[in-house]
C-alpha cells in the first residue's frame, strides 16, 4: 500500500538514493535504454550520445565545485586539456595502457587543479573567476609549447584502449567503456555530497564564515574540492582524448570552459541530476538545430546560408529564454513536472 | 539566488505554476508534433544511379568564412564541371558541402555521418577539422584533402591518409627567407623577426622556419605574438622598430595581417614584411588601406586571368575574377578528381584505393595553377616545393619569382 506522501521513519531512509518505487523503475529503464542505445542509432547519433556521456562527467564534476562548493572555475576546459595530454603522454609516448593512462590523468589534473585552486583561499566570486581564467591561459600555453611531451603545435595521436586482445576500436564497443566509467562516476558525486565532505562543501557554499565558527577547514575543503572536481575534468578530458584518437590544443580552449559553466547553469546548479541534463541540453541542442537548419535548407534553398549563419544566434537565445523562464534549471522544472504527475489529476 | 537550497514543494505558488505549465504544455505538444509531421515529408529519401561519395567540409559563415567560401567555391565549381562532363569514367561525384562554420563539434558529428554514408575521401578545409580528424582518418582510412597546409601533416609515416595541394608554411616560410637573402645587396647579416599568434596554425612553421633563417645567415631578433583576433599591435610593431629589424616574417591571416601592416605604418617601420599563404590576399588592400605596398605573401597558385594553360577552362566556367583561394580549392578539386580516375581503372573505389593513386602521383601537371607539378610518394606527401612569391602593388598583387626550393629529406614534416 502506497500512502499519500512520503513517509521517513528512520534516518536510512531519509538519505537512500532512490527514494520511491516508481524513481527505483525509472532509473532502471533508463540504464536499460543507455545500454540497447547504441543498437538504436548508429553513426553520427551514437557519437553524439559518446560525447554526451563524457560531457556528464566533466558537467558532474564542475557542478561539485561551483554548485556545492561555491567557487565559480573558468579553468575546466584546460583541465581537461591536462587530463587528455597525461593519458596522451602516458599511452602513445610511454606506451602504457589506457587503463593507467586515464587515472593517472585524473590524478595529474586534480594535482594541478588543486594548484590553481590555491588563490580561492582568499578570493571569491567573480574575482576566483578570473584567477581560474589565468589558469585557462597559462596550461593553453603550456600545451601549445611544451613540445616534447605535447607535440607543440601538432598534437599526439592516442589509441583507442585495450583488454587482453580486445581493442575497443568502434565507437559502440567504446560507448560502453564511457558508460561504465561515466555510471561509476555519478554514483560517486552523488555520495560524496551527502558525507560529511560534501555537507561541509555546501556549508561554505551557503556561508562561508558560519562555516569556519562551526570548524571546517576553509582551506582544506576548498582545495579538496578543486581537486575532486579536476579529477573529474581529467578522467573526462583523458576520454576525450582517446575518442578523438587525436589531442591537440585547439579542443581545449575557453570556449569548452564556458560551454561547462553553461551546461551546469542551465541544468541546475547544486544538483548532480541537473550536471547530467545541463550535458544533454548542451550537447543536443546544436544537434537539433543543425538539423532543422538543414531541413529549412531543403524546404527554402536560398535561405540556406542565412539559416546556418542564425543558427549561433538561435543557440543563444534559446539559452537566454531558458535563464529568464526556468532560472533554477532543468532540475527543477523536473521537480515540477513531477509533483504535477504525483498529484494528478487532484491538484488542488 | 542560484546557489540557494531548492524552495519547499506544495505551496500555493508552485501549484499556480503547474496549472499554467499543463495549458502550455498542451500547446507544446501540438507544435511537437506539427514539427514532427513536417520533417517526416522534408525526409524523403534521394534516389541516385551509380555515384562516388565524396565528403566537403567547408567554412563558408565561420571565423574564416571570408577564405573558407572562395576555396569551397572552387572545389565544387570543378566538382559540377567534371559531373557534367562525364563524371569519373561515366560515374556521378556525389558531393554534398556541408558547413560546418569552423566548430569541430559539428566537423566530427558530420564526419560521422560521412563514414555512416561510407565516403570514400573527403575535401576538408582549415586547421580546426584537419586536427579534430587527423586521428580519425588515418584509422578509418578515408583521404583527407585540406588547406591546412602545416608540415606536421606531411610525414606519410605519422599521417598516412592526410593530403593537401600547396607548399607547406614552413616550406612558404623557408622560400620567403630564401628569396629575400637572394636579394639581400649589403654587407652586415639581415635582421629577421617573426609575428605570429599563439596558435597551432602560427606556431608550426617557427622552428624549421629559424633553423634556415640561420643557416641562410640571418640575424634572429626573436618572437612577437599578434593574436588572430587582435585589432592593434602597436607594442609588438614598436618593438620590431627598436630592434631596427629589416625583415618581419608575419604568420597569421588577412585580418591580423591588415591590422600589422596598418600600425608598421603608423610608426614609420622600414621593415619588409612578407607574409604566409593566408595572410595576405586580394582582399588586403581594402583592409589595410595602402599600408599594404610593397609586402609579399608566399601564395600557393597562379592569379585568376593568368596566361596559363590551366587558367582557360577556369576563367571559362567561372566569369567573374576569383581570389587565389578560390583557384587553390579548384586545384584541390582538380588532384582529387584525377586521383578518382586513376583509382576506378584499376578496380573498385576505396580510401585505401583513392589514397594509392594519390600517391602515383609525379609530376602530375596543374596547367600552371600551381607553382610547380605535384608529385605524392608513399613516403612524402609533400606535393611540391615551390612557391610564388608575390608582392603588392598599388593594390595588385604581382608575381615576384618562383621560388623553387630543394626536396630534402629532413624537413620532411617540420
Amino acid at each position: 500500500m502506497h500512502y499519500c506522501g512520503d513517509f521517513r521513519t528512520t534516518y536510512e531512509k531519509d538519505i537512500e538514493i532512490l527514494q520511491t518505487p516508481t524513481t527505483r523503475f525509472g532509473v532502471a529503464a533508463f540504464l536499460a535504454f543507455l545500454v540497447v542505445f547504441p543498437f538504436l542509432v548508429k553513426g553520427e547519433y551514437l557519437w553524439v550520445g559518446l560525447q554526451i556521456l563524457i560531457a556528464v562527467i566533466g558537467a558532474v564534476g564542475l557542478n561539485i565545485l561551483t554548485g556545492y562548493t561555491g567557487q565559480i572555475s573558468l579553468g575546466q576546459g584546460a583541465f581537461f586539456g591536462v587530463g587528455a595530454y597525461t593519458t596522451a603522454y602516458i599511452t602513445a609516448k610511454m606506451g602504457l595502457s589506457f587503463w593507467v593512462g586515464v587515472p593517472a590523468a585524473g590524478l595529474v589534473t586534480a594535482a594541478a587543479g588543486m594548484v590553481f585552486g590555491i588563490p580561492s583561499l582568499r578570493l571569491k566570486g567573480l574575482y576566483l573567476a578570473i584567477a581560474t581564467l589565468a589558469s585557462q591561459f597559462i596550461l593553453e600555453w603550456v600545451f601549445l609549447r611544451w613540445e616534447p611531451v605535447t607535440g607543440g603545435s601538432f598534437g599526439i595521436i592516442v589509441p583507442r584502449p585495450s583488454i587482453g586482445g580486445y581493442v575497443f576500436d568502434t565507437d559502440r564497443s567504446y560507448y560502453y567503456l564511457v558508460l561504465a566509467i561515466t555510471v561509476v562516476m555519478v554514483l560517486f558525486a552523488v555520495n560524496i555530497v551527502r558525507t560529511r565532505t560534501g555537507r561541509a562543501f555546501m556549508a561554505i557554499r551557503d556561508h562561508y564564515i558560519s562555516a569556519e565558527i562551526m570548524g571546517i577547514n576553509l582551506f582544506r575543503y576548498r582545495i579538496l574540492s578543486f581537486g575532486i572536481s579536476s579529477f573529474y575534468a581529467g578522467v573526462a578530458g583523458a576520454l576525450l582524448g582517446h575518442s578523438l584518437k587525436f589531442v591537440t590544443s585547439e579542443q581545449f580552449n575557453l570556449g569548452l570552459s564556458v560551454t561547462y559553466l553553461a551546461m551546469i547553469i542551465i541544468g541546475g546548479l547544486g544538483s548532480i541530476l541537473g550536471s547530467i541534463y545541463g550535458a544533454v541540453f548542451m550537447i543536443l541542442l546544436p544537434k537539433i538545430l543543425t538539423v532543422l537548419t538543414g531541413k529549412l535548407t531543403l524546404l527554402i534553398p536560398g535561405a540556406a546560408g542565412l539559416a546556418i549563419a542564425m543558427e549561433q544566434g538561435v543557440f543563444g537565445i534559446i539559452i537566454i529564454l531558458f535563464l529568464i523562464f526556468e532560472p533554477d534549471g532543468l532540475a527543477h522544472r523536473w521537480k515540477m513536472i513531477k509533483a504535477y504527475w504525483k498529484l494528478y489529476p487532484f491538484s488542488y | 539566488m542560484p546557489f540557494g537550497v531548492p524552495e519547499a514543494e506544495g505551496n500555493a505558488v508552485t501549484n499556480h505554476k503547474i496549472r499554467e505549465g499543463k495549458e502550455k504544455m498542451k500547446k507544446m505538444m501540438k507544435i511537437a508534433s506539427m514539427v514532427a509531421a513536417l520533417a517526416m515529408v522534408l525526409s524523403g529519401a534521394a534516389f541516385s544511379a551509380e555515384t562516388i561519395k565524396v565528403g566537403h567540409l567547408a567554412d563558408l559563415t565561420g571565423p574564416t568564412g571570408d577564405v573558407g567560401k572562395p576555396y569551397a567555391e572552387g572545389v565544387q565549381a570543378y566538382k559540377n564541371y567534371i559531373n557534367a562532363h562525364g563524371g569519373i569514367n561515366g560515374k556521378q561525384i556525389e558531393m554534398q558541402m556541408f558547413d560546418y562554420a569552423y566548430d569541430k563539434n559539428k566537423a566530427v558529428n558530420q564526419y560521422k555521418k560521412y563514414k555512416e554514408d561510407k565516403v570514400v575521401v573527403i575535401e576538408g578545409w582549415g586547421t580546426g577539422d584537419t586536427e579534430a580528424l587527423t586521428g580519425f582518418v588515418n584509422i578509418d582510412k578515408i583521404p583527407y584533402i585540406s588547406a591546412s597546409y602545416s608540415a606536421h601533416l606531411t610525414d606519410a609515416k605519422k599521417t598516412p591518409y592526410n593530403f593537401f595541394c600547396a607548399a607547406d608554411y614552413t616550406t612558404a616560410l623557408r622560400a620567403g627567407l630564401k628569396y629575400l637573402k637572394d636579394d639581400w645587396k649589403e654587407k652586415r647579416a639581415p635582421k629577421i623577426v617573426f609575428i605570429y599568434p599563439n596558435h597551432p596554425y602560427g606556431i608550426a612553421p617557427i622552428k624549421g622556419g629559424k633553423e634556415y633563417a640561420k643557416e641562410l645567415g640571418f640575424e634572429i631578433l626573436g618572437d612577437e605574438n599578434v593574436d588572430l583576433k587582435a585589432i592593434e599591435a602597436n607594442s609588438q610593431l614598436l618593438s620590431v622598430k627598436n630592434k631596427g629589424a629589416d625583415f618581419a616574417w608575419i604568420g597569421g591571416t588577412t585580418n591580423s595581417t591588415a591590422v600589422i601592416l596598418k600600425d608598421a605604418k603608423k610608426l614609420g617601420l622600414k621593415t619588409k614584411f612578407f607574409s604566409n599563404i593566408w595572410g595576405i590576399d586580394e582582399s588586403t588592400p581594402k583592409l589595410a588601406g595602402g599600408a599594404e605596398e610593397g609586402a609579399l605573401v608566399m601564395a600557393g597558385s597562379a592569379r585568376y586571368g593568368d596566361k596559363v594553360p590551366g587558367m582557360t577552362l577556369l576563367t571559362s566556367v567561372e566569369k567573374t575574377p576569383q581570389v587565389t583561394h578560390y583557384i587553390r580549392g579548384w586545384v584541390s578539386m582538380m588532384v582529387l578528381v584525377e586521383a578518382l580516375k586513376r583509382a576506378d581503372k584499376k578496380g573498385p573505389i576505396t580510401g585505401e584505393t583513392v589514397k594509392a593513386a594519390l600517391e602515383t602521383f609525379k609530376d602530375y601537371d596543374t596547367g600552371g595553377l600551381t607553382p610547380a607539378k605535384i608529385t605524392f610518394t608513399s613516403t612524402d606527401h609533400r606535393p611540391f616545393t615551390s612557391v610564388n612569391v608575390m608582392e603588392m602593388q598599388k593594390g595588385k598583387l604581382v608575381i615576384k619569382k618562383t621560388m623553387d626550393l630543394p626536396r630534402k629529406a629532413e624537413w620532411l614534416g617540420l
